[in-house]
């Protein structure tokens, strides 16, 4: 017993090693074999640059192996297309440096904002296709004959070490992308319904409700993230391509829905008298119960089977349940205004049941192999500023051109690496939101590469015999990069130690000791990397205050989109866009609390509005043939007035504008009230109610004291001095 | 089968070519099994597909090196 007791704890602290640290280990045992043996088969097939192919094994290794496929991927496309341009450019130049690095530098320009505009693996595309003409065109721009046979092997090299680790990620102790992602899929919505649930019962703070935000955010676009990789690497999630999609665009939905919701709810609560509140409460207390056996925990697809069949019999139950509540309401005699927030509440409230009944079946049906829901054409939309991508590339630009001006003045023999190696970096950090960091870590990796590979250029491999032996003497090394490299604080040191570790101190089949050559070269790497460093931090930093205003206005400018766009798909698109760009403007805000809270408000105001305003457009075409509901009635030109208005609002907020906006309102408010529909006014068959409650919806938003634009609202206290004056 | 293919000059081993028709083969086969749903049946998906494309590709070399 006691030993069986014994075994069993021991296994326990096992398998947390083994989720934990464990899985890096793995990460960094594939990645060992994955470099010996690229390297094997190079030096074998005599290939004249090993390390190239080796560089590509420490690129491209990811901990899940949909990511190396990804990455795999658009890596042999860039370096297609890179070593198509070199050749083009040194076929145009051969004669003329100085055009050659111009050219050069614009085409690098090209391909940083390239990699900046589109933000995932294909950015990675972008950023292969510059540095490969700069990686082959620069060492060959002396004898320029050479230059395609270069190219070739350069192609060769790099799919070689594609092939290798491609195989080793997928083969060797796989940690699948699907894996991760269905976890990811599961525990959020756990992490959601509590958040729901707490929401409802009015128990979550301000803060709280902000860092859910923010987190659901980053969930989404992570998903879409994974989603992109799993592509590559598993049929079984490739058939539910559609169905992830959808499920993706109907959480973002279900999150706009709920904050919505929420919102309305709070400003209710703050208000005196409780008796709306007291009226309401009774219906969100049955779904609070209803999503408690969710909350916190994974929702599998027999669980969110389940959830689908509790929120149908939910929604059965719903307008009796509404009818009983408002009978109940109508006895204490409320005002009109009380009547409204009433209605929208509920209006809200059924549209999110309604939403989250959708969001259970598409999760329950990713247990089928074929499903009806797989159809589906509302992709998740990326945008990205293109002031952003603009800068990247100038920046790009400016230090090729700069630091291959010096080459050419100086005529510096380590000038070639110089310029390369700068090239190479500062497309590697056109990725991040934080390009000087980047670049100041894989210097500083670098230069302990450099030291390491002195000690063993110069101390080690002269002792030693026989490739094991040259593996044994590696490993270290490497083993301490690809550690660094699997903890994202620290990522640029391990690729810095584990790339140009690689370029200069792997010996290739014709090994040359050469320390003169190798100091300087070494020396040329890092001044080159310093110099992206200090580019990043000057020429146009993406992290400050001009692209945080700019992405503010482009948020705010998601309102005249979803007024204006054509209404097909528009629900989706709107969501992720207005998502993709918070999350970008989060990302480069990262330090500024003040910031990120401004930049969250006027997320919460322009996905509360502009949803309500889809939702408006949604309801007026799909309207019954009728008198009261054509085109030329009052209500629906008030509405127009009201989409006009909102849109200046939101170019240019200002306190004529937010007046404007709300007499707009409040005017097609009072013309929906006064239209006759030829139905009875029930919740649940009445377009009009429908709509007035929308409006009533965007009425309380603009007014709502939390959100930014409060602060052009009217004083409530009129100040009598300036007036009497 | 000859051992080696000239194309534009530029001689090349058969198996380079024989490789990348393995490749799409073993792509079309892969449909085939993903569209079906088989691969619910094996313990590990991608050591299969290693596996069938090293069958395949190594077949298909059988033919010039025997």
């Amino acid at each position: 017993m006691l030993t069986w007791l014994k075994s069993l704890e021991w296994r326990r602290e096992f398998n947390g090693w083994a989720r934990s640290d464990g899985v890096t280990w793995i990460y960094i045992f594939k990645v060992l074999i994955a470099a010996f043996l690229t390297y094997w088969v190079a030096l074998r097939l005599e290939l004249p640059q090993p390390r190239t192919a080796m560089i590509t094994v420490f690129i491209v290794m990811q901990p899940q192996s949909g990511h190396v496929f990804a990455k795999s991927f658009y890596r042999f496309i860039g370096t297609l297309i890179g070593s198509a341009v070199m050749v083009l450019l040194m076929a145009l130049f051969p004669q003329n440096s100085e055009l050659f690095l111009a050219s050069l530098s614009i085409w690098l320009g090209i391909c940083a904002a390239g990699a900046a505009r589109y933000r995932n693996f294909r950015a990675y595309g972008f950023v292969l296709a510059g540095y490969t003409a700069a990686m082959t065109g620069l060492p060959a721009l002396a004898h320029p004959d050479s230059s395609f046979m270069a190219a070739v092997w350069r192609v060769m090299e790099i799919s070689l070490g594609i092939v290798c680790s491609t195989l080793v990620s997928a083969v060797i102790l796989p940690q699948t992308s699907s894996a991760a992602m269905r976890n990811a899929l599961y525990q959020r919505f756990g992490v959601f319904a509590r958040f729901v649930v707490d929401g409802l019962r009015g128990i979550n703070e301000q803060a709280t409700v902000e860092s859910g935000n923010v987190r659901f955010i980053a969930d989404a676009i992570g998903l879409e993230g994974l989603r992109a990789v799993t592509v590559f690497e598993d049929p079984h999630m490739r058939r539910r391509n559609g169905r992830l999609n959808r499920l993706n665009s109907e959480f973002m939905a279900i999150t706009t829905r709920f904050n919505a919701l929420h919102q309305l709810l709070e400003r209710l609560r703050s208000r005196e008298p409780q008796n709306l509140v007291t009226a309401i409460e009774p219906g969100l207390d049955t779904l609070a119960q209803l999503l408690e056996d969710f909350a916190g925990r994974a929702l599998t697809n027999a669980d969110a089977a389940l959830l689908a069949e509790r929120l149908a019999a939910y929604k059965a139950d719903f307008p009796e349940r509404v009818r009983s509540l408002r009978a109940r309401l109508m006895e204490t005699s409320p005002s009109d205004g009380d009547l409204l927030d009433f209605h929208t509440a509920y209006e809200l409230l059924y549209r999110f049941v309604d939403d989250l009944h959708d969001y259970a079946q598409t999760h329950a049906s990713l247990a089928d192999h074929n499903h009806a829901r797989e159809k589906w054409d509302e992709p998740f939309i990326p945008k990205t500023n293109w002031m952003a991508a603009a800068a990247s590339g100038i920046r790009a630009a400016f230090i090729v051109a700069l630091l291959g001006a010096y080459w050419i003045a100086t005529a510096w023999p380590s000038g070639a690496i110089m310029t390369l190696v700068s090239a190479a970096t500062v497309a590697l950090s056109t990725t991040t939101p934080n390009p000087r960091r980047l670049s100041f870590q894989m210097a500083c990796g670098t230069f302990l590469g450099a030291i390491l590979g002195f000690i063993e250029t110069f101390f080690v491999f002269p002792l030693i015999d026989g490739f094991p032996l040259l593996c044994l003497a590696l490993t270290p090394v490497f083993i301490l990069g690809a550690f660094q490299v699997s903890r994202p604080q620290w990522a640029g040191y391990g690729l810095g130690l584990l790339i140009f570790f690689g370029i200069g101190s792997v010996p290739d089949n014709l090994t040359v000791y050469n320390p003169y050559v190798f100091i300087n070269e070494y020396i040329g790497m890092v001044i080159g990397m310093l110099i992206c460093a200090a580019a990043g931090a000057i020429i146009l930093p993406p992290n400050s205050r001009w692209m945080w205003r700019r992405l503010e206005d482009d948020l705010r400018r998601q309102i005249p989109f979803a007024i204006s766009a054509p209404l097909r798909g528009l629900g989706s698109r709107f969501e992720s866009s207005t998502r993709d760009l918070m999350h970008q403007a989060y990302g480069l805000s990262a330090g500024q609390t003040q910031v990120q809270r401004n930049l969250l408000r006027w997320m919460f105001v322009v996905l509360e509005i502009g949803h309500a305003i889809i939702e408006l457009r949604r309801e007026q075409s799909v309207l019954p043939v009728h008198p009261c509901y054509a085109e030329s009635q009052p209500w629906r030109q008030a509405i127009r007035a009201m989409g006009r208005s909102l849109m200046r609002l939101f170019i240019q907020p200002d306190a004529s504008n937010l007046e404007r906006s709300l007499s707009a309102v409040d005017h097609a408010i009072t013309c929906v009230q006064n239209t006759d529909e030829p139905f009875a006014r029930h919740f649940d068959t009445s377009a009009l109610r429908r709509v007035q409650s929308y409006l009533h919806f965007i009425r309380t938003s603009l007014l709502d004291p939390q959100s930014p634009l409060a602060a052009y609202a009217p004083q409530p206290q009129p100040q009598g001095l300036v007036h009497a004056s | 089968m000859p051992r080696e293919i000239a194309f534009h000059g530029l001689y090349m081993p058969t198996v380079t070519v024989l490789f990348l028709i393995a490749a799409v083969l073993a792509w079309a086969l892969d449909r085939v099994l993903s569209g079906l749903d088989l691969y619910r049946f094996f313990w590990h998906p991608a050591l299969l597909r290693l596996s069938l494309f090293t069958c395949i590709f190594g077949a298909l070399a059988l033919t010039i090196y025997r």
